[in-house]
């Protein structure tokens, strides 16, 4: 006696994984949120309660002003808010050279009442001063931009021209 | 005459069969990328604008506020009042140590609440912050 053999394949249908997939895939398509999160960053100081004062040479400050209505001064000068890059520029460059304690400092100081757009504006132009002296100074010395270098390059530069911005402390209201 | 068609003996269909290989691929790719959105924003905001942007690499280490038109606070998924915002960020600040603060500001607040906010951060020992921009084209 012989057994009877079934002749039809076992196999399982795979013509509807791809529509399985896609609809995978559709599902993954629309839930995906690709923005990536830009903006100016920034590392706030310590809290301290009584915060000692220390005298910083005036060479060494650039001091902005931005008031309520949006105008600014640096070093009491009144300048347009697009000027800060170009007229900053040249004052970092002049201090690549110098020792790590004598380089600019910009304090950014605002009023209570300003926008804050009218305060981003001002940090994106002082961000941009710094990137560009950083660009050209790692440029005449690497031939690169600066985040086209290898990372111990990349601090060289940073040590020579760090971003420092200061916020300047609020001002105590009294009640 | 007559005209006969020249045509190749070879089969004409495309082969499927790898197809589906190839929408795992995508697939897989947008499982990797996607981040669900957590929580649902309660204030009305639009940011400001700026070049000098930073991408911010890690999006695991960022903590948003949101703080939108008529001075409203956003964390997580309440509203807060400002002396709540110490509080809040400090015990998320203990849960993820470099923890980068990103401010999702409306352009139109005053500058006096964003110095309250960051005060309180500053007492919270939350120092790194980033002020969310869009490019500016």
């Amino acid at each position: 006696m012989l057994k009877k053999r079934k002749l039809s394949e076992a196999s399982i249908p795979t013509s509807s994984m791809a529509d399985i997939a896609f609809l995978l895939l559709i599902f993954f398509l629309v839930a995906t949120v690709i923005d990536v999160d830009t903006g100016i960053g920034l590392t706030l100081p310590e809290y301290i309660e009584n915060p000692e004062t220390v005298e910083v040479p005036k060479d060494r400050m650039a001091a902005l002003l931005i008031n309520e209505t949006g105008d600014v001064l640096l070093d009491g000068q009144p300048i347009s808010l697009f000027q800060i890059k170009n007229t900053i520029k040249p004052r970092i460059q002049s201090k690549i050279d110098l020792p790590s304690n004598k380089k600019l400092i910009v304090s950014l100081k605002t009023d209570r009442k300003t926008v804050y757009n009218a305060y981003v504006q001002a940090l994106d132009q002082v961000k941009m001063a710094f990137f560009e002296v950083r660009d050209e100074y790692s440029n005449s010395r690497f031939g690169n931009d600066y985040d086209d270098l290898a990372v111990d390059e990349q601090k060289e530069i940073k040590d020579a021209v760090p971003i420092i911005i200061s916020i300047a402390e609020p001002e105590k209201v009294s009640k | 005459m007559k005209f006969e068609k020249k045509r190749a003996s070879t089969k004409q269909d495309i082969p499927t069969a790898s197809l589906p290989d190839i929408i795992f691929m995508l697939l897989l790719f947008f499982m990797v990328t996607t981040t669900l959105r957590e929580v649902e924003v309660l204030v009305d905001f639009s940011l400001p604008e700026a070049e000098a942007l930073e991408k911010i690499e890690n999006k695991r280490l960022i903590s948003y506020i949101w703080v939108g038109k008529g001075n409203k606070i956003q964390i997580n998924d309440s509203i807060v009042m400002l002396d709540d915002v110490q509080p809040v960020m400090y015990g998320k600040r203990q849960a993820l140590p470099n923890v980068i603060v990103s401010l999702r500001v409306d352009k139109t607040v005053d500058m006096g609440l964003i110095t309250d906010i960051q005060q309180e951060l500053r007492k919270a020992y939350c120092l790194r912050i980033n002020y969310s921009a869009n490019i500016k084209i």
